[in-house]
């Protein structure tokens, strides 16, 4: 997994590219950790280019949005593709991290 | 014992032995003089035979051997050692008083590590031991090292079987649990210990719940959750903790109970109930796909309703839902793990390919509706290995 971090006003885009799995969930947490030890109020995740997250990678989401909601902080997902779509809303991921089809909107 | 041999041989300090094989005395009995003087423990042999039943027997840090010798010359001692798997480790310098290029090659192409030519002077000889000596230092420690790691592996695999049996031993046995109610399941997880758990919790003599959890993540730490939880899920905990046996009463505590994990690891669960009085099966699930309604007229219904795995948010309230049944009806409870898992081509089985096979199979015996599912899932993937944990337990109602 790749990430690329994007300022925007009052937050950050985290531009995310290849799968959140087990195996590249370190990558994702100490990018997503470093941007919310910044201070930033609203963590914007562009999972656009994320064709698979397994479970592990579901309980990551879950975390990072707890972890957020204790520094008085949000999430947002952007554009998931449909099959990760799929798993988000089997999940109910929605009730924890809105979900946006375009950056306007999650800002 | 091969750790104590290391340590009085070199490691730390203790004398070094060399065995020296030379078929002429007085060469033989000079260099053994000068390791001697150079602090060595020195074995002699005067021929290939003698000098193997040496090695074999002392077992010295390093072998100078003469290249030239009756019987077995120097090169086939050198095969010799480095087909025996007790040996082949064993440093060798061979010893040679016309030291060709293309000699060298072939010797240490037939097993030799270095060479020592006979006109080396008291330095080279004693550089060249050295040297050999260091490289069996560091063999030998590999060889400890590797043996360590082998033994240690060997006690973890067994205590991993030994938890596995325990996991195991926690699934209920299969047969008839009611009068008129017969289950039969299928358990196969990923690697040695698995994270799916499913039970049946009594409630009464027509009544009774079962539920099928999923913890996410492989191996120990899984299946130490699960067995924590389905203790959490037994009927007398159940009893005291939620006080009620409603499905969705029962999540909304555990959702409290069990939070996300540190690392972000959690449960998925369908608990359903079947009141065989009422005729009505009554369920709730977190975050779970694999619950499905196979009726006797051949209908299919997925029980999912789409809400968060346990531990996500503490303030969620799982509801229950209800559904009739009737007689021949039949319930199964899985893991994803039985339709996320994918063919060689990459595409995945899925819960439509899964359905269909419920659905194939119709009335069949039970038993033979899960031995066939999970073997078409096995022709799916094409290897009887499934990624992921697999559990399958399915419930007839006759009444």
């Amino acid at each position: 997994m790749q990430t690329k971090e994007r300022p925007v006003p009052n937050g950050v885009v985290l531009e995310m590219t290849g799968d959140l799995t087990y195996a590249n969930r370190e990558q994702f947490k100490t990018a997503v950790e470093a941007i919310r030890q910044k201070g930033c109020r609203h963590l914007i995740l562009n999972m656009a280019e994320v064709r698979f997250v397994d479970s592990s990678g579901l309980g990551l989401l879950a975390l990072v949005s707890q972890n957020f909601k204790l520094s008085q902080a949000k999430v947002s997902m952007l554009k998931p593709q449909s099959y990760v779509r799929e798993i988000m809303s089997l999940a109910n991921i929605q009730k924890l991290i809105p979900v946006y089809d375009n950056e306007q909107d999650a800002l | 014992m091969i750790m104590s041999r290391m340590r009085c041989n070199a490691a730390e300090g203790g004398v070094s032995t060399v065995l020296v094989v030379d078929d002429e005395p007085t060469a033989r009995l000079a260099l053994a003089a000068r390791l001697q003087r150079l602090g060595y423990r020195v074995i002699q042999a005067g021929d290939g035979k003698a000098g193997l039943e040496a090695l074999r027997r002392e077992r010295p840090s390093l072998t100078i051997l003469d290249w030239m010798m009756p019987e077995m010359d120097g090169p086939s001692f050198c095969e010799y050692v480095r087909q025996d798997p007790e040996l082949l480790t064993s440093q060798i310098l061979m010893m040679t008083s016309h030291d060709q290029p293309e000699q060298i090659a072939e010797g240490l192409a037939r097993g030799a590590d270095d060479f020592l030519s006979k006109a080396a002077s008291k330095y080279e000889i004693t550089a060249r031991v050295q040297a050999g000596i260091r490289a069996a230092t560091l063999v030998r420690r590999l060889r400890d090292a590797t043996e360590e790691i082998r033994q240690k592996q060997e006690v973890l695999e067994q205590e991993l079987q030994s938890a596995a049996r325990y996991v195991e031993s926690l699934l209920p046995p299969p047969g008839i649990i009611l009068p008129g109610v017969q289950m039969v399941h299928a358990y196969r997880p990923s690697l040695a210990l698995g994270g799916d758990l499913f039970n049946i919790v009594p409630w009464s003599d027509d009544f009774f719940g079962l539920y099928l959890l999923d913890a996410s993540g492989h191996g120990v730490s899984p299946a130490l959750r699960s067995s924590s939880f389905s203790t959490f899920l037994r009927r007398d905990s159940l009893l005291r903790h939620v006080g009620s046996n409603d499905p969705g009463a029962i999540l909304t505590e555990a959702n409290k109970q069990f939070p996300l994990t540190e690392t972000g690891h959690y449960f998925t669960i369908v608990f359903a109930s079947l009141d065989l009085r009422c005729h009505t099966l009554s369920y709730a699930t977190a975050g779970h796909g694999g619950a499905l309604l196979h009726r006797r007229s051949g209908e299919v219904c997925w029980m999912a309703q789409p809400n968060l795995p346990l531990g996500f948010d503490p303030s969620t309230t799982y509801v229950t839902a209800t559904l009739p049944i009737g007689p021949g009806d039949r319930l199964y409870l899985l893991s994803d793990g039985l339709y996320e898992f994918p063919a060689a081509s990459g595409e995945l089985w899925g819960q439509g390919r899964l359905e269909t096979t419920i659905q194939a199979l119709g009335q069949q015996p039970l038993e033979t509706v899960i031995t066939e599912t999970i073997a078409e899932a096995v022709r799916w993937q094409g290897h009887e290995q499934f990624p992921d944990d697999v559990a399958l337990m399915g419930v007839e109602v006759a009444i």
